[in-house]
């Protein structure tokens, strides 16, 4: 039973190390902060520490991480969101010849996803960084899965959109 | 598989954390709440006692208000019953 296991140091440290890398770059994508990220990291895993008792099995451990590590970002997003925040029009111009697979474009996906309203921005994270079905995203997010499901089609449009005006795309990638 | 969901799917990697944050996260668990929690704490205790001392005042004051209009009601009833009197003589 997990429940006894993570009662000692040793076995939560075990969950930190396994989940580490999902909880801070749930927050890191979500906010764009990479300080911001590992306090919003560190909250998270302090949580665990204070509900282990609820925490039933591994996939347990892990679907409640990723919901407590969405929750908290989602809510420091918002009291970020007080102070002033990178807009569409700051997001630089990527350099000419840029190509599939280029960093830079990568970078670029990056701003523009940030740009994003907070609960689709949050939806893209989930589906592209954990590759999560609808579903699953609909669960963490306590959202009905038609609206993941067209929040991801309006986003990849919206995003596919920007991307053309700068060149970049099916239709005529720069270069 | 559509390019730009590739794309994304490359850009929203997971990232390797910041070393030591495991370390950090088990010396935070060990400590128990963080100071700040313990300031705080302390801080809604002393608004809290603070909020009854001045409701203990203010249920005192209302006491001593209500003592002083009962004294003046009392001291007032015989000199309007003279009043009264008076008022009964002269017509």
């Amino acid at each position: 039973m997990l429940t006894e296991a993570v009662e000692t140091g040793c076995d939560l440290r075990a969950l930190v190390r396994q989940h580490q890398a999902t909880v801070f770059s749930i927050a890191l994508h979500f906010l764009r902060d990479r300080a911001t990220a590992e306090e919003v990291a560190q909250e998270v895993f302090f949580s665990l520490h204070r509900n282990l008792q609820q925490i039933e099995t591994p996939a347990h451990a892990a679907a409640w991480l990723r919901k407590v590590a969405v929750q908290r970002s989602i809510d420091e997003g918002r009291r970020r969101s007080r102070r002033p925040q990178v807009a569409l029009e700051d997001v630089a111009e990527p350099a000419a010849g840029i190509r599939p697979g280029d960093p830079l474009l990568s970078e670029l996906l990056r701003k523009l996803v940030a740009t994003l309203p907070e609960a689709p921005r949050m939806v893209m994270v989930l589906r592209y960084q954990e590759d999560l079905e609808p579903a699953e995203i609909a669960a963490a997010l306590e959202m009905p899965v038609a609206t993941v499901k067209s929040h991801l089609q309006r986003s990849l449009a919206l995003l596919r959109e920007k991307l053309a005006r700068r060149g970049i795309g099916e239709s005529g990638w720069t270069g | 598989m559509d390019w730009l969901e590739d794309e994304l799917r490359r850009a929203l990697a997971r990232e390797d954390p910041p070393d030591g944050l495991a370390e950090r996260v088990m010396a935070r668990s060990a400590r128990g709440p963080s100071g700040a929690r313990r300031w705080l704490a302390a801080a809604a205790m002393v608004v809290v006692a603070a909020g009854a001392a001045g409701a203990w005042r203010q249920h005192q004051g209302n006491q001593a208000k209500q003592q002083v209009m009962l004294a003046l009601r009392l001291a007032s009833a015989p000199v309007q019953h003279i009043q009264s009197e008076i008022r009964g003589i002269s017509q």
